[in-house]
């Protein structure tokens, strides 16, 4: 009974399914996205090929690594390091295939990756072993529980025959397992995990992260998980001065340092120069394959473009590349070496239409290389991004990164002198993002006034051919954001210019590099920072106000997580204030014990690839842990569920405080009993509109109604809108009294890739009306499924309600009818409606182009879509290897069938 | 006896799946060896390996190894002598 006095039975007339939302009603027939081109038949085949595999694991570079880490004991810790990924790289396997115009690859499969017992041991031992039962115990793998991860595509979700799986997703051969098993073991008390936990257990304070863990408040550590990444890559050392200048750019600096102070410099040329000489063998064992490949190829073309190949690793392995198809074997050759020194997501190569152009526009220019070579190199570009695995639990490969691994590709922005930055190479770029769709670069338009009609009409045209990029990011925000924030290190609005977008939505600092090529100097941008978005990752904003209602106890568990807030909670700043004190003890402890684990990595796994290519790390002869790159200012703490908080506080606002319908007592039962549903475990299905009323759902009627029909986020209503930016304008400064690693102040990170499946499992029902296990709101500013009634505009006013360059970032996924954009009228509707978000301050939308019941279709007959491909939040999937939980959520997004 | 995996025309695709470098056509890891096969080199064809147990043995008498890791590019390969 309700504090109202008012029978349940009042409400009689309310059937139990019009409690849920269903968005707008469909138009009659399921209507397909507006055709796309066709790959070339060389990139058709190598995607088929793609379509083929399975995600395999090998335990070749591990056991290497390993077994040169051990002959090495009491070496100097980053000489040490060196010499194993060395000899990692020099034994890797090389794979070539038929028809490949680029080659290498992570490891010995067409979809390879590897675990790094060196980062993180216990995941992949078996259950019962007790490494797992102790990451289980401390809340590690908590969040592995409550992921679900795609039964189709290339997942290897079940062991059979010879192949164990491996976190749901990856194959390993049986005769590998046993190995597999002795390496992690060596690691045991000596990784990163193991020895960021022996220290972080010393934060005061401890036991409460491990119960945060354990309820999945936060959702991983990122110290020992995915150390790099969501950051941009920079490739230009490499491109101009080769391997051979490198190594002598680094012998040059032993001649300078070799007994000064600072010794630290000293070991770092070294041990740069011997990763190096690994690096040069690998690509040396790919040439010498190819040109085995060749001496027993029957067939003319192939066999001469295997020579040809050899030819391009072979010149690559010492000098800079000479035209354009060398630049790009370069800058992939390491863009997969920064992968195989750790575990990354979010390994982004920024903009390579700008880095590539000078190679690429002299080419052209002496008839070296046409257009249609270009799209078939560009082409196979795609197909070799889209092979990159990343080996990691179920909770992180599934819950958060949904088996993507966020290769964001800008395009756009402006130049050094702040002129558009455009290209024709960029709109090859786009062209091949139409004509091969794959996840793997996904795009992104970094858009800008001064960007030219045609070029963002074709940035146009790839949105709407369906495969979700490029996504749409506002480059004066982002800039903005980047002064603000690395401005006290000396970023100046030249060098802003510079930045790209790391991992899935990340702004990340960059750099004007001088590349000279036949005496003309050509400023190229790469990313100047190391990763960007590390720190405290994911934090659950509706747990933690599941928390505050029950005065600290995770209900779900019966665990206490925080000591009582002491609040009677009888005013709605009585609430704000209690939420605000537990998120806040949150971003502590996890602050603290995050900065211990990556103290941890950088001491035991410091990066040398990717620190050899980050200016200025050779310049000052350090690491990136050791803050050798231009910029440092990289922590941040990330949120999930905005918006399904925002909507919880107006519901509780509104009905408890201001109308004084229902009690908090009123909600605390409601919520214990799910407004009188089965949970969406029970149900299968993880989205609100599918749910299934208990027999005794007639209690909670009204409060559940009430609760749906308080004013909900995306409909330009103040009411809401102001809580919104309440939570934003605190969240955003709270954020910098929190210190780094690196004693920077840290800032606030809004994206939810795929978190908000798996922390939404966890979590009771929540006061805005969502249902236990059902999954959160996406992206930041997203409105929550079904909810935003009043078209894209009020949306857009909702969503910019606060101002953007706060944060680095901010999140908002819209789904498009087919129908709404279709044909030239329907682009420049489209552009519009784009360039109506930008203007006014909103950081970033990306689309679905599509018909929400052909995503029914494709979740209920898998194997006719296995080339589907959909917009998550940041990155483009396909739809049979994402998990039910994300599924059912980009189900269940409202579809907009008119601008 | 000796599979398509022992075999250097083997080109891994996957876990389950590979294809030969001589004739394209698809095959598996586990298939029987064919007339054209030669071996390529693993640790289980080495003189410096011994086997201890299931899948695991050593190298050189002391570090750990495994039988089916490819040995094509390790400097103390030395193939037995039947092979």
């Amino acid at each position: 009974m309700s504090n109202t006095g008012k029978n349940p039975a009042d409400f009689k007339d309310c059937p139990a399914e019009s409690i849920n939302y269903y968005g707008n009603k469909p138009s009659q027939q399921v209507e397909d996205r507006e055709k796309g081109r066709k790959p070339t038949p060389r990139a058709n085949k190598a995607r088929e090929l793609y379509f083929s595999a399975k995600s395999s694991t090998s335990m070749e570079f591990p056991y290497w690594y390993t077994r040169r880490w051990e002959e090495l004991d009491g070496e100097i810790p980053v000489i040490r390091r060196a010499e194993s990924l060395k000899a990692g790289f020099e034994h890797l396997t090389p794979v070539i295939y038929p028809g490949e115009l680029l080659s290498m690859g992570k490891a010995s499969y067409l979809r390879s990756s590897y675990p790094m017992p060196w980062l993180s041991e216990a995941f992949f031992m078996a259950s019962e072993d007790k490494l797992y039962q102790e990451a289980l115990e401390s809340g590690k793998l908590t969040a592995d529980t409550f992921t679900t991860v795609g039964k189709g595509g290339g997942n290897v979700t079940k062991s059979a025959g010879k192949v164990i799986s491996i976190a749901g997703k990856f194959g390993l051969r049986l005769e590998e397992m046993p190995v597999m098993l002795e390496v992690a073991k060596k690691w045991k008390d000596r990784s990163v995990d193991d020895i960021g936990h022996k220290y972080e257990q010393m934060v005061p304070g401890y036991k409460e992260k491990e119960a945060i863990m354990r309820s999945v408040i936060c959702m991983f550590d990122s110290g020992y998980t995915l150390p790099q990444g969501r950051e941009v890559m920079n490739y230009y050392y490499p491109l101009q001065y080769g391997i051979d200048g490198i190594i002598r750019i680094c012998e040059e600096g032993i001649n300078e340092v070799a007994g000064y102070p600072e010794m630290d410099r000293l070991y770092f040329y070294k041990a740069v120069i011997i990763m190096l000489r690994g690096i040069k063998s690998w690509i040396r064992n790919y040439a010498e394959e190819a040109r085995f490949l060749a001496s027993v190829e029957k067939e003319e073309q192939q066999k001469a473009e295997y020579l040809e190949m050899a030819g391009i690793l072979d010149h690559i392995s010492s000098d800079p590349p000479r035209n354009f198809h060398e630049a790009l074997q370069m800058l992939w050759t390491f863009h997969v070496a920064v992968l195989n020194e750790d575990a990354i997501s979010g390994l982004s190569p920024g903009r390579v239409g700008q880095v590539l152009f000078p190679f690429w526009k002299r080419d052209m220019d002496k008839g070296i290389i046409d257009r249609a070579k270009t799209i078939e190199l560009l082409e196979c570009m795609r197909i070799k991004f889209t092979e990159i695995d990343c080996f990691a639990s179920m909770g992180v490969v599934g819950g958060v990164l949904s088996g993507n691994t966020f290769n964001n590709l800008a395009l756009g922005g402006l130049t050094k002198d702040g002129i558009s930055a455009a290209n024709e190479l960029e709109m090859l770029i786009l062209e091949t993002g139409i004509s091969c769709e794959t996840p793997q670069p996904t795009l992104s338009v970094l858009y800008d006034e001064k960007l030219p009609e045609e070029f963002l009409l074709k940035g146009i045209e790839c949105t709407k051919a369906g495969a979700g990029y490029p996504a749409w990011v506002n480059n004066q925000v982002a800039m903005e954001f980047l002064l603000n924030n690395y401005g006290h290190e000396g970023m100046q609005l030249e060098e802003a210019r510079a930045w790209a977008i790391g991992g899935c939505l990340e702004s990340s600092p960059g750099s004007w590099m001088p590349l000279n090529l036949d005496g003309e100097i050509y400023w190229i941008p790469g990313g100047s920072a190391p990763a960007t978005s590390v720190g405290v990752h994911f934090i659950s904003l509706p747990k933690v106000l599941e928390t505050v209602i029950f005065d600290g106890v995770d209900m779900r568990t019966g665990e206490r997580i925080f000591p009582s807030h002491g609040y009677k909670l009888e005013t709605y700043d009585e609430l704000w204030q209690g939420f605000r004190d537990y998120f806040s003890r949150a971003v502590h402890v996890l602050t603290l014990t995050n900065n211990i684990q990556h103290d941890a990595w950088r001491k035991i796994s410091p990066s040398l690839v990717n620190s050899m290519l980050k200016p200025d790390c050779l310049e000052k002869g350090r690491d990136l842990g050791q803050m050798g790159a231009r910029f440092n200012t990289t922590f941040n703490i990330e949120s999930c569920g905005n918006t399904t908080l925002v909507n919880s506080l107006a519901s509780m606002k509104k009905n408890i405080y201001d109308d004084k319908n229902f009690s908090l007592e009123d909600y605390r039962k409601a919520i214990l009993d799910n407004f009188g549903y089965h949970t969406a475990q029970e149900t299968g299905s993880y989205s609100l509109v599918d749910q299934k009323p208990a027999e005794h759902f007639t209690e909670y009627r009204k409060i559940h109604r009430q609760s749906l029909d308080a004013p909900k986020f995306g409909n330009d209503d103040l009411y809401v809108d102001a809580i919104f930016k309440q939570w934003e304008d605190w969240f955003c400064e709270m954020t910098h009294n929190y210190r780094s690693l690196y004693d920077q102040p840290m800032y606030a990170c809004q994206i939810s890739v795929s978190t908000h499946g798996p922390m939404g499992a966890v979590t009771l029902a929540s006061p805005d009306g969502r249902l236990s296990g059902t999954t959160f709101s996406d992206g930041s500013v997203s409105a929550y499924p079904g909810t935003d009634k009043h078209g894209p505009y009020a949306l857009f006013n909702s969503a910019t309600c606060w101002n953007h360059s706060q944060s680095q970032n901010s999140q908002l996924n819209m789904k498009i009818h087919p129908s709404v954009v279709r044909g030239r009228e329907g682009s420049r509707k489209f552009l519009e409606l784009i360039r109506s978000y930008m203007r006014k301050g909103g950081f970033h939308v990306q689309f679905n182009i599509v018909d929400s019941r052909m995503l029914k279709e494709a979740q209920a007959d898998p194997d006719k879509f296995r080339s589907l491909l959909v917009r998550v939040a940041g990155f483009t999937q396909y739809w049979v290897e994402l998990g039910k939980q994300i599924q059912d959520e980009v189900i269940a997004r409202t579809e907009y069938e008119e601008l | 006896m000796n599979t398509c995996a022992d075999c250097k025309f083997y080109l891994p695709v996957d876990v389950f799946k590979g294809m030969c470098k001589l004739s394209k056509q698809d095959i598996l890891p586990d298939d029987s060896f064919c007339d054209k096969a030669e071996k390529i080199a693993k640790c289980k064809f080495c003189t410096k390996y011994t086997a201890e147990k299931d899948f695991l043995g050593k190298c050189m008498s002391t570090t750990l190894a495994y039988p089916d890791m490819n040995a094509a590019s390790c400097a103390d390969f030395e193939w037995i002598s039947q092979n």
